[in-house]
Parts: C-alpha cells; structure tokens; sequence
C-alpha cells in the first residue's frame, strides 16, 4: 500500500515548523552539542550548545557573555572545526580569543557596518555548510527592532544544517525564536591584592528557555583576568 | 627543434563570433565601419554561400544577401580573441609566443608558434598533441588548425596550407620539411608584393623553383629582401627558441556599438566577458583574483576601479554579482561606450582533507561565500584574526581566511575541562573619551557616554609604550581597570602623548 503524499496544508505547516519538526528522525537520536568546556555550563546546557539550532546568550554589558562566546569559540576550533564570528558592533579582541585557547587561524571574522549585513552574513554562512558555529555578535550595539521574520530565516536556514549557531545580545533578540536561550547576570568584580589587581568576574548563569528539555535553572560561574592568570 | 602553428585564419570572424555565439549560423559580414561604403573585411560561410564577397561594400553584401547581419570590426575583441588563442596553446605547452602580425593576404589571421619538444610523452603523438590544440582552441570559441614542422615559418606554412578545414591537423615528420614545401605555390611564403612580382615575371612559380637557384644569382637579381624568404623555402630556423611567457594577466574587452547607460543591458555585456574570462582562466588551471575594470565613457571621460575577490574563484555568478555590486554603489557618471576586464590569474587552491578532523566549508562554496561577504561587508572586513607582534593596545591584524585541515592536535570531549573561564574583553574602536578625576594620578571619578560615576575599584596603572623612533607611530598609555558605580567594569587609558583620557574596553 503506498502512503498518500501530505496535503498542501500540512506541507506548509512543516514548512513554518522548520527546526522544531524533524520528520523521520530516530527519537532516540541524540541531538549532537558544542560544548563551552566549562562542566558547570555544560551540564546546565545538557551538553552544550545544540547544531542546527538557534540559541541566544543574553546579558547586559560586564556580565560575562562575551567570555562564555569567546569559551565556546575556543573549545569548538580545539575540536578542529571551522567556526565563524559575524561582528555587528566590531568589538571582537584577538587577543581575548587566543588567551581563551582559540585557534584563530579556524575562525572567519566578519566585521559587519550595519546590524542588517550581520543579518544577511549569518544567513550567508549557514548556507554555506561546514561552519560548526555561528556567532552573531549584537551585543552592545543597540541594534533597531529586528523584524521577527528574518529571526524565523535564521532559525529555519539552520535547522537544515549541521551549524550551531547562537546570537550574543544586551537582551533576548530572537525570543520565542530561539531554541535555547541563556541569561547571564549579577556579575561581581574580585579586585584583590595589594596593589590591586583585577583578578576576574563571578557571575550566573539562567537558562530561560530550551526546547529540549528543562530549563529555569541556574548556575554560578567564575572568570578569571589574563592579568591575574 | 620541432614547433606547433596553431592559426586561425579569419580572426575578425572568430572573434566576433567568439564574442557572439547566437551569430554563428547567420550569415554575417565583418566590416571596416560604419556606413554602407564601408569595407567588408571577413564573411561568415553562409554569407559566403549566399554571394558576399570580402572587400566589396556593404552595399555589395545587402544586394546579395538581404538577411545579411552586420558587425563593426571590433580592435577590443581582435586583441581578446588573439590572448585567448595564447591561452589555448600555454594550456598544453609551457611555452609558447604570439606570432607578429601578418600583412598582405593573410593580415586577418592570428598564429600562436608552441615549443612541441618531448610533447608525445604526454599526448602520446605529435598529432595527439595538435589535436589537444584544436580542441583547446574550439573550448575558447576559436575554430583553429595546427601544423607541427621543425621550424616556426615551415610549421606556420603548413599551417595555412590547412587553413581552408577548421579542425585540420598537419605533422610534418623530422627533416621532411623541405620535400614539404618543394610543391607548394610560392605565395604561402607570403612575399613583400613588389618580390611577388618579380618572382613571377622570372617565371619562379613554386617553392622548388626558387630553392634550386643559387642564393647569389637570387640576390644580385632581386636584393637582399630574398634572402629571408629564401630561408623560409629551405625550412630554416633563424630566430632564437620560444620563452616561457612572463607574468599571467588575462583581459577582455569589448566596444559597445552605442552608448549604454543603464545598468542592466550593460551587465548582459559582463556576463558574456566574464564567461570569456573565466573559460580562459580554466584553461590555464587559474582562478579570478581581483577584477580590474575600465570604463570609455562618453564625452571622453574614463572610469577605472578594482573589484576584490576575496578568494579567487571560477564561479561567474558569483563575478557578475561583484561587478552588479560595485557598479550598483557607485555607478559610472557617463554612458560607456567601451569596457575592459582583467585580471591576474591565481592558483587555484586544493583541499587535503584529514582523516580524524571534520572537513569544513567546501572550497568551492567557501570561495563564493567570501566572495559574498566582502561585496556585503568591503573590502579588508573579513578574514582570520591575526594578534599583532605590537605592543599597541588596539593593533590586530586579518589574515586570509584559508583554515588548514591537519595542523594542530584535537581536543577530545572531556579535554581541558575548566573550573573557571577566562575573562573576555570587548574593544571599542574607537575608544570612547573620557572625563576622569584623578587629582593624585588614579583615576577617582569618571564620565563617559560609556561608564559614569564613582571609581569603586581600581587597579593599575600599567605602561605601554612604543614606537618612539617615530613622531607618528609613537605612543605611550598609562593603563587601569576601574569598576565605576554604575556597575561597569572597563579598561581605562591615559594618553601620556596627548594627555586625554580614553576607555578602550569592557570587561564582559
């Protein structure tokens, strides 16, 4: 007996659904992670970040979400994966990348003019394939309202691939879009010694959302300054 | 010595024809310029079959032919086409010379002399290597024959000899030439129209007639002009052996036949020319870098910009989209009458891929994608971070993004787990200025559009300095990390050489 094809109906709501519908996938299958390399993280985060998902590290400024980005750049190009950073507000420090252990020589930088090339350049690099990760920077760059249907593009150009890619901003910018998203808060400066040095950040991190299994849970993590290292 | 002739014979034709393939089986006449009185200087074979002749008006060719189509010789395109010819031969041999224009009866054809020494190793015959000219020649849009003789003149006679049957090949076996050559009218040698004369008046019909003349009786009769030709009929070689060809720059080109101003009749222009360059590109085992383009505008005015490519690539879409891109952003100020496109051929790159480490992007695809970014972002956006041997805070460097599949060691899953992260900051560029109070030194009090208020912690300063052997590469900063009231965390900087004060990162 041959199965009838889908109605146009349902085809367009698998359409919609993109990455949050995977039709004749093993339930069993585990979803393969990036993971940051720091245990705290990556146990709260069920492994770490999810490929073909759209996740979102959000925080204010101080809060430590570039040094979790700059974590999960640097354990992913030690796996010998090819990773990009698109850099909507050109506030990317090399120096910070190799001190966190990346192999730069793995990562594409894209310094973007507008919030709206960052946009196009992550669509770009996810249809490229073969990126392991995407890091959309929007971070302190007071980005205009983003329109939900360019979120809703990312979100379904990733799904059909094998790249992670995750979206780094003052607050949630892609919301009910994103897959996973992470809240990075009350982060406290260790000034110690005599003289003073700035030895790190402590801070917490909240997982807000995930598709995939629990969330609003919480975990504290600890930053220390290349100064004091 | 043993030299291939690859000649095509009607170049203005091929190289219209070249240009527009959708004319080939029309009947069409290449003429001198515009007007009726003009010239008609080639025909193609259909226009041919209908009764036009070369060097009749184009009055001449209409009455003949009523559906007779009509090109103004193009230089542009003559130049393109004889480049490409070039292309065809160094495709095959690594060394190869653009003949000197022809005059007289053959002023309309364009020869290539190839080295064809040791070529049977690799095309397993001397006629295995002609055809491999034909073919290459055919793939470039140029309907070509060759000849291989054991000097450049004897092969360039056989050559047109054969001229009549695009596709022919003539190979010449080792000492042979001169029994070649014994039979063959003495106008293949192509003599200066005054000898021609003489000769013929003589009663000098063949080659063999004047090779069995003594050379002395030949030049007291008829000058020293003989001599040369004289050489030619013996089949001997005089001129030094053919050098590889220097530096590789490819380039086409085209004369508009009028004005065009608006920008998408002038991309259907591109695209042919970018074809054409890319195929040339191809057959030299190259890619397209940067793209050089010149515009002739009307009113004498002229527009040239560089295109950059940011990993070379074959991939015309990918070239269109850059030049639409480019001319998009700034548009010409005039209509163009004439465009030219070059580019330095580079090597294409391979990929060695690894057993144990994931592949990465394709390079074709990569290729197109940075190629897409930097029309997206410009010039000098993208790349591979590279930390600068400098002491200057703010220096950072890109590289070429080209990621090695097999240097470095994996981290395996469970490697390098940490108890703490390192702690990031993130750059402002520019810095942003600051008002700071700092009545002993240290900074106590700050305003900023960044981080405002109280100094609540403080470390520093630490001193950076350098370039003091350079009024301007010189600086020298005084360094602190401050948390401010309003819970900031930043790095603050003091410009010992202007005395301001700067915040030139975040703690994050």
């Amino acid at each position: 007996m041959s199965a009838r094809p889908p109605s146009p109906a349902i085809q367009a709501l698998l359409r919609d659904l993109g990455s949050n519908l995977h039709r004749g996938a093993s339930p069993s299958a585990p979803l393969q992670r990036f993971p940051t390399g720091l245990p705290g993280i990556d146990r709260l985060l069920g492994g770490g970040f999810p490929r073909g998902r759209l996740s979102e590290i959000a925080g204010s400024a101080c809060c430590g979400r570039t040094s979790l980005a700059l974590a999960l750049l640097a354990r992913t190009t030690a796996a010998g994966e090819v990773v990009a950073l698109v850099d909507g507000t050109d506030a990317f420090d090399p120096p910070s990348a190799a001190a966190a252990g990346a192999d730069l020589s793995r990562v594409l930088w894209v310094r973007t003019p507008e919030v709206s090339d960052a946009l196009r350049s992550s669509e770009h690099l996810l249809a490229a394939r073969g990126f392991a990760l995407v890091l959309l920077d929007l971070a302190a760059g007071r980005p205009a309202r983003i329109p939900s249907s360019a979120w809703s593009r990312l979100q379904r150009t990733a799904a059909g691939t094998d790249t992670a890619l995750v979206v780094l901003g003052d607050r949630r910018l892609a919301d009910g879009f994103a897959d996973l998203a992470i809240e990075m808060s009350g982060a406290e400066p260790r000034f110690q010694g005599t003289p003073a040095l700035l030895e790190g950040l402590d801070g917490k991190v909240r997982l807000v959302r995930n598709r995939m299994g629990p969330h609003d849970c919480a975990v504290a993590v600890r930053w220390q300054s290349a100064r004091a290292a | 010595m043993r030299i291939a002739c690859l000649l095509v014979s009607n170049l203005p034709l091929a190289a219209e024809l070249r240009a527009h393939p959708e004319l080939r089986s029309a009947p069409l006449a290449i003429v001198s310029g515009p007007g009726s009185r003009a010239e008609i200087l080639a025909v193609s074979p259909e226009a041919a079959r209908s009764g036009v002749r070369p060097f009749t008006t184009v009055v001449h060719g209409r009455a003949a032919c009523a559906e007779l189509r009509i090109r103004v010789a193009s230089p542009a395109l003559d130049r393109a086409a004889r480049d490409a010819l070039l292309d065809a031969a160094l495709s095959a041999s690594p060394r190869a010379e653009a003949a000197p224009p022809s005059s007289g009866l053959y002023a309309a054809e364009a020869a290539v002399y190839i080295d064809a020494r040791g070529v049977a190793s690799l095309f397993h015959s001397e006629r295995g290597f002609a055809g491999a000219l034909i073919a290459r020649a055919e793939n470039l849009g140029l309907p070509a024959v060759t000849a291989v003789a054991s000097s450049r003149g004897v092969a360039h006679i056989a050559a047109r000899k054969c001229a009549g049957a695009p596709g022919a090949t003539e190979v010449l076996s080792p000492g042979g030439d001169a029994a070649f050559l014994a039979p063959l009218p003495i106008g293949l040698l192509n003599p200066e129209d005054e000898l021609a004369e003489a000769l013929t008046r003589f009663g000098i019909h063949r080659v063999r007639d004047l090779t069995r003349i003594p050379e002395r009786a030949l030049v007291t009769r008829l000058g020293g002009g003989v001599r040369k030709l004289l050489a030619l009929a013996r089949g001997e070689e005089s001129d030094p052996p053919i050098p590889a060809p220097s530096q590789a720059r490819f380039e086409e080109s085209v004369d508009l036949e009028a004005p065009v101003s608006h920008l998408e009749p002038f991309l259907f222009v591109l695209r042919g020319m970018i074809s054409r360059l890319v195929t040339r590109l191809e057959s030299r085992a190259l890619a397209c870098g940067n793209l050089d383009l010149d515009l002739d505008l009307e009113g004498g005015q002229r527009d040239a910009r560089r295109i950059g490519v940011a990993y070379p690539t074959l991939d015309p879409l990918v070239l269109v989209r850059l030049v639409a891109l480019s001319l998009e952003s700034h548009p010409p100020p005039a209509p163009v009458e004439s465009a030219s496109l070059a580019t330095a051929g580079s090597p294409l790159r391979g990929d060695q891929l690894d057993f144990f480490r994931p592949a990465g992007p394709a390079p074709a695809v990569l290729s197109r994608t940075l190629a897409e970014l930097e029309a997206l972002c410009g010039p000098g956006r993208i790349g591979a971070p590279v930390v600068s041997d400098s002491h200057r805070p703010d220096a950072y460097a890109m590289a070429a993004f080209a990621p090695s599949s097999s240097s470095g060691s994996l981290a395996r899953d469970g490697d390098a787990a940490l108890s703490h992260g390192s702690l990031a900051v993130r750059a402002l560029r520019p810095p942003v200025p600051a008002q700071v109070h700092a009545p002993l030194g240290r900074p106590e009090w700050i305003r900023s559009a960044l981080a405002n208020g109280e100094v609540i912690h403080g470390a520093g300063p630490w001193r950076t300095t350098g370039g003091w052997w350079s009024r301007e590469e010189r600086f020298a900063f005084d360094h602190f990390d401050v948390q401010t009231s309003d819970g900031m965390v930043v790095r603050l900087r003091l410009d010992l050489v202007t005395g301001c004060w700067q915040i030139d990162a975040v703690y994050d």
